[in-house]
């Protein structure tokens, strides 16, 4: 069990880390396109 | 150690709500890929002529069918294994659970019935004043209510199950299968209250009518923890059982998962004004409100990618993965019901960015009834959600059944089959709103249509017939597997991935319920409660019905 | 089960606050473009009887159009109905390139759409309820509008234009 939970306490999420930073950069990219063309058009009041 | 022995009636029970769900997947389903085709100039409505009248009956068929009847008979019949097979216990009071089942089934075959007559062309978000046979909106509630009184002969069993285990943590699956169903308990008040006092009334002719503003209201308090009542099934087997059965995972965090799930009850429901920022009747200030709520929502979904990415990694590097991204080879992927998963939640990434772009209050201004709207939410509720669900179905029809999974290898196709048609589809329709199309509209027909939309509808065809290929393979393969002949050799093992910690190192407070829920209802009061008064005081019954279609 | 501690993994924390900081810079870019830039969604402007709207002599919708209310400022008054058949009214309007426009949309019958291609003017249209919201024409061009709420068997038909003459 000792054993066991020092293996697991080792674990560092790189992997995870990396695919969620893909992931925010194609969130940030496909969002900030989309709001830019919002702003493009102006305003509505 | 042998698993719990769920017993032959509730195996059963389970496998009766996957075989009205698969069916409603499958007559759903083939309207999907005739929009589609529609769309990219191929019309095959003029066939269908004398069973179906227009492109909008087969559009409220397939809403109808996919969005609410697969979704839901496959949710509960999921969730009370779940409890049943968590809490390692049978239901409290099959009784109860059978009639709730059975006002379900009844309850879509009297809105199909209307439905099918052309006399509920209403889509299904049945926005009055279009006004339906009361047939359909008596069969609606009978569905809605029918899944309450299965939901209450949950709680039962696990009140049972309480009593004789006052101090123990509830078991992941139990716990979260529970909170869904909560969730949906609260949430489903929403167009409770629309039908039966509107829309019921007044299709029957006993008021003459309807508050839209007020309809749409009540109908959103509903419609968006709706989507998370479809996703959390989803999640509770990408946290609890995908890790095990992608090889070797265990959870990364049951406390943050547990957590998770009550964020999740407590702010689903308080932000259906995300999808009336355009409406004229809601204050602005109520809306942003719901827009920061939203974001809130969006957190929980950060925590579980997270979650359910190092579970999976974890396993992955135990059995030698290496390097940044290369682990991801490392998972099962052989496994159809582990591909279908993975593939559901890599899509599931871009429905997530789509989404947060619908729900960012203004630039809803861009998107709001755009082609990008189906475009984000077949990569929700019909890609993360729906090949999610038939992942699970590879393992769990023979689980239930006790028949071998009839050609693993078709099913691995299958699910990458979807996967392809599906970026296909959804890309170009994604595109298209951005350019300004509309969706539940056959555009082939459409006036307004310029020639540079053309290649993406086309292409919205190509991904419409890869789909429907996909489609017909999931249906061959279910239908193999139900009538298998060979049987499996011993029951198979439900998938179940241990926790890193030990659940019962968390806080005591993630196993009360009582602040999550007050905490839940106060908060709905308070976002909700000053814009329904407002609407409510001030309810012009002045719009009667229209046939129009 | 006793009293304990959430134990939270440091990746993981780090990648909770990050989440958080995202989301909360997101909701400054929205704040900003609807306070700080007037990119706003419509806010509740006047209830109506569906019934009498488009027939009432004193309802402005009765006589829909364009109104010019300042040199370059417009109030456009438009129904959108499906009844008895589906079409907005009036099906175009003319304004010079700059004008500025008001846009006031109401239904007698089911519920509509509006949208304006290539503008931020995009709506529900509601019977009972006016929906407003405002668009500066810079280009000269043709704009439709189109609907885009399924409003019975001619829904997919359903649309006009804004024409902008430079
Ligand atoms: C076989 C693959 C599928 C294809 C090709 C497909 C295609 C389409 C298309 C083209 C539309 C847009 C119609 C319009 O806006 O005019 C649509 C709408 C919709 N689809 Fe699918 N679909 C498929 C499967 C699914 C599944 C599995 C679900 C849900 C589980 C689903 C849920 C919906 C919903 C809720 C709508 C909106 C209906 C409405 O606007 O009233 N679809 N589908
Ligand atoms: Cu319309």
């Amino acid at each position: 069990m000792a054993k066991k939970d020092k293996e697991d306490n080792e674990f560092r999420p790189t992997g995870t880390v990396t695919v969620l930073v893909i992931f925010v950069i194609t969130l940030i990219a496909i969002w900030g396109t989309i709001y830019m063309i919002l702003v493009g058009r102006g305003g509505t009041l | 150690m042998k698993q719990y022995q769920v017993s032959a009636a509730e195996k059963k029970f389970i496998g009766s709500h996957i075989l009205v769900a698969v069916l409603a997947l499958a007559v759903g389903s083939l309207f999907g890929p005739l929009q589609a085709f529609e769309h990219a100039g191929w019309d095959f409505y003029v066939y269908l002529k004398p069973l179906i009248k227009s492109y909008y009956q087969g559009l409220t068929v397939h809403g109808v069918l996919n969005a609410l009847v697969w979704t839901t008979f496959f949710i509960m019949g999921f969730l009370t294994f779940n409890v049943i097979f968590g809490l390692k216990r049978p239901l409290k009071n099959p009784v109860l659970n059978k009639v709730g089942f059975w006002m379900m089934v009844v309850g879509v075959v009297v809105a199909a019935i209307p439905i099918l007559a052309n006399e509920a062309t209403v889509l299904f978000t049945f926005y009055p004043p279009l006004k339906a046979n009361w047939a359909f909106y008596v069969g609606l509630t009978l569905v809605v209510v029918g899944s309450w009184v299965e939901g209450w002969g949950l709680f039962m069993t696990y009140a049972d199950w309480r009593k004789e285990n006052k101090n123990e943590r509830t078991p992941f699956i139990a716990f979260a299968s529970l909170v869904t169903v909560l969730l949906w308990q609260i949430c489903t008040l929403g167009v409770a209250v629309e039908i039966l006092t509107m829309l019921l009334p007044w299709s029957l002719g006993l008021i003459e009518g309807v508050d839209p503003q007020l309809a749409r209201t009540y109908f959103w308090f509903t419609g968006h923890p709706l989507v998370y009542f479809w996703l959390l099934p989803a999640y509770i087997s990408w946290y609890a059982m995908l890790p095990k059965q992608a090889g070797g995972g265990k959870m990364f965090s049951d406390t943050l998962a547990r957590l998770a799930f009550w964020i999740f009850l407590v702010l689903s429901t308080p932000l259906g004004f995300h999808h009336q920022y355009v409406d004229p009747g809601v204050p602005p200030a109520w809306k942003f409100i719901h827009a920061i709520l939203t974001f809130g929502v969006f957190f929980p979904s950060m925590m579980t990618a997270f979650t359910v990415i190092a579970s999976l990694e974890y396993g992955a590097r135990k059995n030698g993965g290496k390097g940044a991204l290369g682990w991801i080879g490392k998972l099962n992927w052989s496994d159809p019901s582990v591909a279908s998963q993975l593939l559901a939640g890599i899509l599931f990434f871009f429905g997530g960015i789509g989404g947060l772009a619908n729900a960012s209050y203004n630039v809803n201004l861009v998107l709001h009834n755009t082609a990008f709207v189906p475009g984000h939410f077949h990569l929700t509720v019909a890609t993360a959600v729906t090949l999610s669900f038939t992942g699970i179905s590879y393992w769990l029809v023979p689980y239930l059944t006790g028949r071998k999974l009839w050609q693993p290898k078709w099913a691995t196709i299958q699910a990458w089959v979807w996967f392809v048609g599906m970026i296909v589809f959804s890309n170009s329709m994604h595109v298209l709103g951005l350019l300004g199309a509309p969706r539940r509209v056959p555009l082939n027909l459409a006036p307004y249509v310029p020639a540079e939309w053309n290649s993406r509808l086309f292409q919205v065809g190509l991904g419409g017939a890869i789909l429907f290929v996909s489609g017909l393979i999931y249906l061959v393969v279910i239908y193999k597997t139900a009538t298998n002949k060979e049987r499996v050799e011993t029951e198979v093992e439900v998938p179940i991935a241990e926790s890193m910690q030990d659940p019962d190192s968390g806080p005591i407070w993630l196993d009360r319920w009582s602040p999550w829920v007050y905490g839940a209802l106060a908060l709905i009061v308070i976002v909700y409660g000053p814009v329904l008064f407002d609407l409510i005081k001030n309810i012009a019954l002045t719009s009667p019905g229209f046939r129009v279609w | 089960m006793s009293a304990q501690n959430m134990h939270i993994d440091s990746y993981e924390r780090n990648w909770m606050i990050f989440s958080f900081i995202l989301l909360a810079v997101f909701a400054s870019a929205i704040a900003v473009a609807a306070f700080g830039m007037e990119i706003q969604v419509p806010a509740p402007e006047e209830r109506v009887d569906p019934g009498t709207v488009a027939t009432d002599p004193n309802s402005p919708w009765s006589n829909p159009g364009l109104r010019e209310i300042a040199p370059g400022k417009y109030d456009a008054y438009i129904l959108a109905r499906a009844v008895p058949q589906w079409e907005y009214l009036p099906k175009e309007i003319t304004v010079p390139v700059g004008s500025r426009v008001t846009f006031y949309v109401t239904s007698p019958d089911v519920q509509h759409g509006f949208k304006i291609q290539d503008t931020n003017a995009n709506f529900m249209v509601l019977p009972g309820q006016v929906s407003k919201l405002t668009v500066t024409f810079d280009k000269p061009g043709a704009y439709n509008f189109i609907c885009t709420e399924f409003c019975g068997a001619g829904h997919g038909v359903m649309y006009g234009a804004v024409i902008v003459t430079p």
